[in-house]
């Protein structure tokens, strides 16, 4: 009894073991190739970056009409966006080289299932940070724009605009993920259009009189204007 | 390699012809060809003052339907000749910058292939436009060898506040010259300035930014004065697009500010530019002046833009805005230090990219609005004089805040309460 127990654990632990042993390749052929990733895209994108300097890429992309683009990430300049955005693929494309030796030591059909989910949770996360970038540039710009247009709910149409891209987004990644189902879309449409028919009925009953006290105010402010004395350009 | 792209067949055909002209004159105005009879007299009279006869073109924007009317009219002769060139794709209000930097560079465009001595744009409403514009802009250039005149308009208190608040001090603090109107935008300036300054700038890109006429001749070491030109009529601006106006011509110059940053830190002091003709006196008329219209804004932005103001402006700055904030409209005031600390902060911002550069100077306007309610309710009672004075003490206090703005600048993150 005793030695088919010692027998039975020997053989479950040589198994673990060799299991162990079997990884080692794939984990060690992960590790050389996320080094070797790392190598090339610090040559690549050092390269890179020197490149568009060169080119004076930042300042051609303004004159390209496309501010509106650099304006997305405040803090990075364009040329070091790029850099990064190809630092990253290039670290992926490592990672997903290292990952593929383990093909022969896992099951395939669980690499099978992963890989085909893995695109919806990059897109996903991709769609994220978008939906979240999309957010703080659109409410930031409301915020500025309507305070400029002297609108005195200012803050509260910002907020708006932010929750309302949020909230799409939410739903867009939900969807990407495939969690929730017809659920996310029956929500995301009672919720949308539940503000849209409030909104409508808000400004169609309750604040008419306010919109056009609004509006009178702002046309006999336009008479002002043109009397005013001042000039500033 | 200067392209023709906005110059109508015809036009082109006449340039050939002409070949050589000593002064070009470009009207930037829509509709000037419409007074072109009265222009082409006040031209003549321009012309007529200078000590050596000169052959002249004047530029207009002519969509087609008035081409040859000068010629028809019998306005033109050896000595000026009319040519039209095509009208930009903008108009007034938020276009209207975009509208004077397309016609700028037609009427350098052209003015290199004639191969003029001497350029005179004329980007103000030529309703204003008079002998003395034409001679006060062309005469430094082809008489004294200078290569920008820039103009002074008869001073009106209430008239170009932005370039008050921003422009000429600014400049005048980095750039060490005391030109009254940096960016014009009636210029007059020579073929050597045109190909270093303008040209160059235009063929490193097709940007539509308002070019930095003044600033860039001074810090190529080019000659540069100013004319004493008259009254300028300002052009009707919707005011609701204040914002986008102050985008469009704040963006260029704090692009210039960070490009020239090696120049302008070694600047210790300003000092006067050579000025012609006779300078006029204040306009003394008294207006009645309502600062509401200036003040709501800043107040609303005050309230709803803190936020964005916290990443710009150090908390001292913020304080100060605080405390204004609370006094009565009557007491407004935007002290000088608080003011040049804000422009020089956002230039800064500008600079690190802080937030979106569009946000950022979007986000300028209440400000603005604000000093120009402080200066309106502060100078509504004086006179010329005092306003003067008033317009001088800003200009020093810009100067005498300039060490903050270039330590700032080479160490940003240092500790600023």
């Amino acid at each position: 009894m005793w030695n088919q127990i010692r027998q039975a654990l020997n053989e479950s632990t040589s198994r673990v073991i060799k299991q162990i042993a079997n990884l080692l390749p794939g984990i060690a052929a992960l590790i050389v190739a996320l080094l070797v990733a790392g190598i090339l895209a610090w040559i690549i994108t050092f390269l890179l970056r020197r490149s568009l300097r060169r080119i004076h890429f930042d300042e051609r992309l303004s004159t390209w009409g496309l501010q509106s683009l650099a304006h997305w990430s405040a803090s990075e300049t364009p040329t070091v966006l790029v850099t990064r955005v190809v630092w990253w693929i290039i670290m992926l494309v490592g990672f997903l080289i290292g990952i593929s030796a383990f093909d022969a030591t896992l099951t395939p059909r669980f690499f099978e299932r992963l890989f085909g989910y893995l695109p919806n949770v990059f897109a996903a996360l991709i769609l994220l940070f978008a939906g979240n970038m999309a957010a703080r540039f659109l409410s930031r710009s409301v915020l500025i724009g309507a305070v400029n247009m002297n609108l005195q709910y200012a803050r509260l149409l910002s907020a708006g605009v932010k929750w309302m891209v949020l909230v799409l987004t939410l739903a867009m990644v939900l969807d990407h993920l495939s969690i929730g189902g017809h659920i996310v879309y029956l929500a995301f449409a009672i919720l949308f259009g539940g503000i849209v028919l409030a909104l409508s009925i808000a400004v169609g009953l309750g604040s008419k009189d306010l919109i056009s006290r609004s509006l009178e105010r702002e046309a006999s402010r336009s008479n002002e204007e043109i009397e005013s004395p001042f000039r500033h350009l | 390699m200067v392209e023709l792209s906005t110059i109508p067949e015809q036009t082109k055909q006449q340039i050939e012809q002409i070949r050589t002209v000593d002064l070009v004159i470009g009207l930037v105005d829509e509709d000037a060809g419409q007074t072109m009879t009265r222009i082409a007299e006040v031209v003549r009279e321009g012309l007529a003052r200078l000590t050596k006869s000169v052959r002249a073109v004047v530029l207009h924007q002519d969509a087609g339907a008035n081409a040859g009317t000068a010629l028809q009219n019998g306005l033109e002769d050896e000595s000026l000749r009319f040519l039209s060139y095509a009208p930009a794709p903008a108009h007034r209000s938020i276009m209207l910058v975009e509208s004077i930097v397309a016609a700028y560079r037609s009427i350098g465009e052209i003015s290199h292939k004639l191969g003029a001595k001497a350029s005179v744009v004329v980007a103000s409403s030529p309703e204003g436009l008079t002998a003395e514009w034409i001679y006060g802009l062309a005469q430094p250039i082809l008489e004294r060898d200078l290569d920008l005149a820039a103009p002074c308009y008869a001073p009106n208190k209430f008239e170009g506040l932005l370039n008050s608040a921003i422009l000429y001090p600014t400049s005048r603090a980095l750039y060490g010259k005391r030109v009254v109107n940096p960016l014009g935008p009636d210029f007059g300036f020579s073929s050597r300035l045109l190909q270093s300054v303008l040209l160059d700038s235009w063929a490193r890109g097709p940007g539509a930014r308002l070019p930095l006429v003044a600033p860039e001749a001074v810090l190529r070491g080019l000659k540069v004065c100013q004319a004493h030109i008259g009254k300028r009529i300002y052009p009707p601006l919707d005011w609701k697009n204040l914002d986008s106006i102050l985008a469009e011509v704040l963006d260029p110059f704090f692009l210039g500010i960070e490009r020239d940053a090696a120049f302008w830190q070694h600047i210790r002091s300003s000092e006067p530019v050579p000025s012609f003709g006779d300078s006029l006196p204040w306009t003394e008329e008294s207006v009645p002046v309502d600062t509401r219209r200036l003040l709501e804004p800043f107040k609303l932005g005050f309230r709803n833009l803190r936020e964005i103001w916290s990443l710009v402006l150090p908390p001292s700055a913020l304080l100060e805005l605080t405390k204004a904030d609370r006094l009565p409209p009557e007491q407004f005031r935007i002290p000088d230090e608080l003011w040049t600390s804000i422009i020089y902060d956002f230039a800064l911002a500008y600079h690190l990219r802080t937030i979106g550069r569009d946000h950022l100077l979007r986000a300028l306007t209440p400000l603005y609005l604000g000093w120009s309610a402080s200066y309106a309710i502060e100078v509504e009672t004086l006179g010329g004089a005092a306003v003067q004075r008033r317009l001088e003490r800003l200009c020093i206090a810009y100067e005498n805040r300039k060490p903050y703005l270039v330590s700032r600048w080479r160490w940003p993150d240092r500790f600023n309460p």
